[in-house]
């Protein structure tokens, strides 16, 4: 997709909302089930080796200023591999799509519209991705960087709220080695969210000294997350697997304060927010990916196959969201495995190739 | 040897100007030389004609030269020759043309004169403190209240005639060297393919220059004010006069700038930052205030106090209208009493206070068609629509799509049409620049003319958001 260059400030933000997918809900309560409070362990190792990807982006990104990562693969390797690792992202990108709305769902039925119709986030978010498709990636980022500070505000409110209430230190060291990386593998889906800056490689303006503030951003998103499952546990203990939305019930339990109001509202909007941004970030990146496989196909045709897939998948899937989400534990770990593992080592392959060539040339 | 056929040119141009009563000829005959006076003597000062130019050349002793009557002669108005083909376009602009069988030369004298209101304050820009000068609908008044507050040979002044009927006078104002030539040039070329039959003031061309004619918000500034048009060129914009419009353009425009006013730079900064804080909540509460009251009471109204639950409750039961129906009808309403004062004379407009307020407000709550919360709700959306007047249609549209989308789908509609709306803003661009700037994309430097103003001490560079060619304004 054509589009304007964002700033680094920007591509760093987009990065922190992407790092909060699939984390802020669902992901705590999962992740204890199997390794009890030890998960802040194992989302501590899983952003460490997130990290690994961006000097690795930052590389390709001095190697390559202004091209496209199909580009760079296809010079590098070949024409094939660009599309079967392209064909993999729009898949990835397609089913973290759903896995956000599949969840935000689940928040939705369960706290804001217990009598309300499947249908009615669909009719409150389809337009918006599609029209922040349209618009293009440098407008829905400046979206998000105009209102991330509102966001990030309500994100660590929910956070200090909770603290007012009795909390303890959660029982760590509870799990034995096998089920701590089982847990990993099975949650890897939810992590390489840095994936999305590969996708707008040649969008991204970085100038020099920037690179820093890429750093900064990813620490600063990954502490928020960690901070969140810290809290998280310290709060419900034993129970924390029956709390299906972690940033909205950590506030649930807080104190109240009479004059306000239930602060609900406040994890509402945030969490509205932040999952509206995932779709938007998590669309652009399927439409991209699809619109490199099939350059002749106009944008306007890819967000209409976008939303006839989208509608088809959420029909048979979301309808009964159980399936995605207990399902998504056998088909996803592949996807998160290949993200994770796979593409960094084929970006150093590039990165070595590219290397050795400007070597050569010296000689 | 005689060079034109005065008597001859002068049919010619009654027959060019159809006969129109206010086509005027005069004639001097002496010694065989022949001199014609011709002009519209509706838009031409006649007292001067007579003293000035008819007078001294009766009382001329000798044989007249082109020079004589150009140089030594006639001592008032702007004196230039011009070629016959501009002769038309002379008499239209309010000048006489002096056409002689003694040479081929032809003479132009501006005696333009037309009825003019003094600068007085505008009624859309009152101020407090600082100037209370206004444009008026004279072109050279208003480029003379630029001047005075301009007084620098940088400041460039380029005319361009629009529209085949009205001819109008459209000057492009900058400072050379610090208004970017890109958007000069870009002004140039838009305001030069106009293809029209006439402007007759300044918002004609408005659709021209914006990049989204059809965008709901607009994207080009304006103001009555000499001020703050001589602040804008400083900034480094560009700004359109048109002549019989007291509305001088400006561009780039960016949003911020409907929350900029002129007192917030006559007054001490730290109040200038708490009003414009108070117009940007002003500008929330009327965005979205009743859309939200109906998304809580619908959808989540156990997050509402209990006690403003309770009231809501009891002020709503036995409604014949569903809530969403009730705030849409009590919308509708306001909008109508609003359309109704606008529309009717003053001396009506006490009577419509009286039906609007009393009848249709205190009678439908009493007889139990309406709550007081939604009238409140919506009374204060459309109080606080004019915290910010110049965006006061735009908001009042977005108003009733917010009450839809809060009704039908709670909060959920809310932050996915305030997501829609910010990136619809975001894609917009104002003669290249970002239209939320200097928050969206953020430009730091820029942030001490925001939301939190800076002292005048701290503008020591111009906006970069606006791209001027010279960023230190000294």
């Amino acid at each position: 997709m054509i589009d304007k260059k964002i700033s680094v400030r920007q591509a760093g933000i987009l990065i922190i909302i992407c790092l909060m997918a699939n984390k802020i809900l669902l992901l705590p309560s999962l992740m204890f089930q199997q390794i009890k409070s030890d998960s802040i362990f194992a989302i501590i190792l899983m952003f460490s080796l997130d990290l690994i990807f961006l000097p690795i982006f930052l590389k390709l990104k001095s190697l390559y200023p202004n091209e496209k990562l199909i580009e760079i693969i296809s010079k590098k390797m070949s024409k094939i591999v660009a599309k079967i690792i392209y064909i993999i992202f729009a898949i990835y990108f397609i089913f973290k799509v759903l896995l956000v709305f599949s969840i935000t769902y689940v928040y939705f039925k369960q706290q804001i519209y217990q009598d309300e119709f499947l249908w009615l986030i669909i009719i409150s978010c389809l337009p918006v991705i599609n029209h922040a498709l349209t618009v293009g990636l440098r407008a829905f980022s400046r979206t998000i960087e105009l209102l991330f500070s509102i966001v990030i505000v309500g994100f660590i409110l929910c956070l200090a709220f909770s603290l007012f209430t009795e909390m303890s230190m959660p029982i760590l060291f509870v799990s034995d080695i096998k089920s701590f990386f089982s847990s990993i593998y099975k949650h890897a889906f939810s992590f390489g969210d840095y994936l999305f800056l590969f996708v707008i490689i040649d969008k991204i303006d970085i100038k020099k000294g920037d690179s820093k503030k890429l750093y900064e951003y990813s620490i600063f998103g990954m502490i928020l997350v960690i901070l969140l499952f810290i809290i998280f546990f310290s709060k419900y203990q034993v129970t924390a697997f029956m709390h299906n939305n972690a940033l909205a019930d950590i506030l649930v339990f807080s104190i109240q304060f009479n004059a306000i109001g239930r602060l609900d509202i406040i994890a509402m909007l945030t969490i509205m927010s932040i999952t509206l941004f995932q779709l938007e970030i998590f669309a652009y990146g399927f439409c991209d990916s699809f619109i490199n496989l099939f350059p002749k196909l106009n944008k306007f045709v890819v967000i209409l196959f976008f939303d006839l897939l989208f509608a088809l998948l959420y029909y048979f899937s979301i309808g009964k969201y159980e399936i995605l989400v207990n399902t998504s534990h056998y088909w996803s770990p592949m996807l998160g495995i290949f993200v994770n593992y796979v593409f960094p080592i084929i970006c150093l392959i590039i990165i070595a190739l590219s290397r050795r060539r400007k070597n050569e040339r010296k000689y | 040897m005689s060079y034109f056929n005065v008597y001859k040119i002068i049919q010619e141009l009654k027959i060019e100007f159809n006969e129109s009563i206010d086509f005027s000829y005069r004639f001097y005959k002496k010694d065989g030389q022949i001199i014609a006076f011709i002009y519209l003597k509706s838009i031409i000062d006649q007292n001067l004609l007579s003293n000035s130019i008819y007078y001294p050349i009766q009382t001329f002793q000798q044989m007249f030269s082109f020079d004589d009557l150009k140089d030594k002669i006639i001592k008032c108005g702007d004196v230039k020759e011009v070629k016959f083909s501009d002769v038309v376009k002379e008499i239209l602009d309010g000048k006489v043309v002096l056409i002689t069988n003694f040479t081929k030369k032809i003479l132009s004298v501006d005696l333009y004169k037309f009825p003019t209101r003094t600068p007085t304050e505008p009624p859309t820009s009152p101020v407090i403190q600082g100037p209370r000068e206004g444009f008026v609908e004279d072109l050279q008044t208003n480029i003379t209240l630029l001047r005075r507050r301009l007084k620098t040979k940088d400041l460039i002044l380029k005319t361009l005639r629009v529209g085949s009927q009205t001819q109008t006078k459209v000057v492009i104002v900058y400072l050379k060297g610090v208004a970017n030539k890109k958007i000069i040039e870009e002004v140039n070329k838009k305001i030069s393919n106009i293809k029209t039959d006439g402007i007759i003031d300044a918002y004609y061309i408005l659709s021209y220059l914006e990049d989204r004619p059809n965008s709901l918000f607009k994207q080009i500034g304006n103001s009555e004010k000499p001020d703050i048009i001589s602040s804008k060129l400083l900034e480094g914009k560009v700004a359109i006069i048109v002549d019989n419009s007291p509305i001088v353009l400006t561009v780039p425009f960016i949003l911020i700038e409907d929350l900029q006013n002129s007192n917030d730079y006559y007054t001490n900064h730290h109040y200038s930052s708490f009003v414009r804080i108070i117009r940007l909540l002003g500008l929330m509460v009327a965005l979205i205030s009743p859309g939200f009251y109906l998304a809580l009471q619908i959808y989540h109204y156990n997050i509402l106090p209990l006690n403003f639950l309770i009231t809501i409750a009891d002020t709503t039961q036995g409604l014949p209208f569903t809530p969403f129906l009730e705030i849409l009808f009590i919308f509708f309403l306001f909008q109508i009493l609003y359309e109704v004062s606008l529309r009717l004379p003053s001396y009506l407009g006490l009577a419509t206070s009286v039906v609007g307020a009393l009848i249709l407000g205190d009678t439908g709550v009493k007889a139990g068609l309406i709550s007081p919360p939604g009238v409140i709700i919506v009374a204060l959306a459309k109080i606080a629509l004019y915290t910010i007047p110049e965006q006061s249609s735009q908001i009042t549209i977005l108003q009733a799509i917010f009450i839809i989308l809060g009704g039908s789908l709670g909060l959920a509609g809310i932050v996915a049409g305030m997501v829609y709306l910010l990136n619809y803003l975001n894609s917009i661009d104002s003669f290249g620049t970002p239209y939320l700037a200097p928050y969206s994309p953020r430009i730091e430097d820029d942030l001490k003319d925001g939301l939190l103003t800076h002292s005048v001490l701290d503008f020591k560079k111009r906006p970069k958001s606006f791209s001027p060619n010279k960023e230190n304004r000294v």
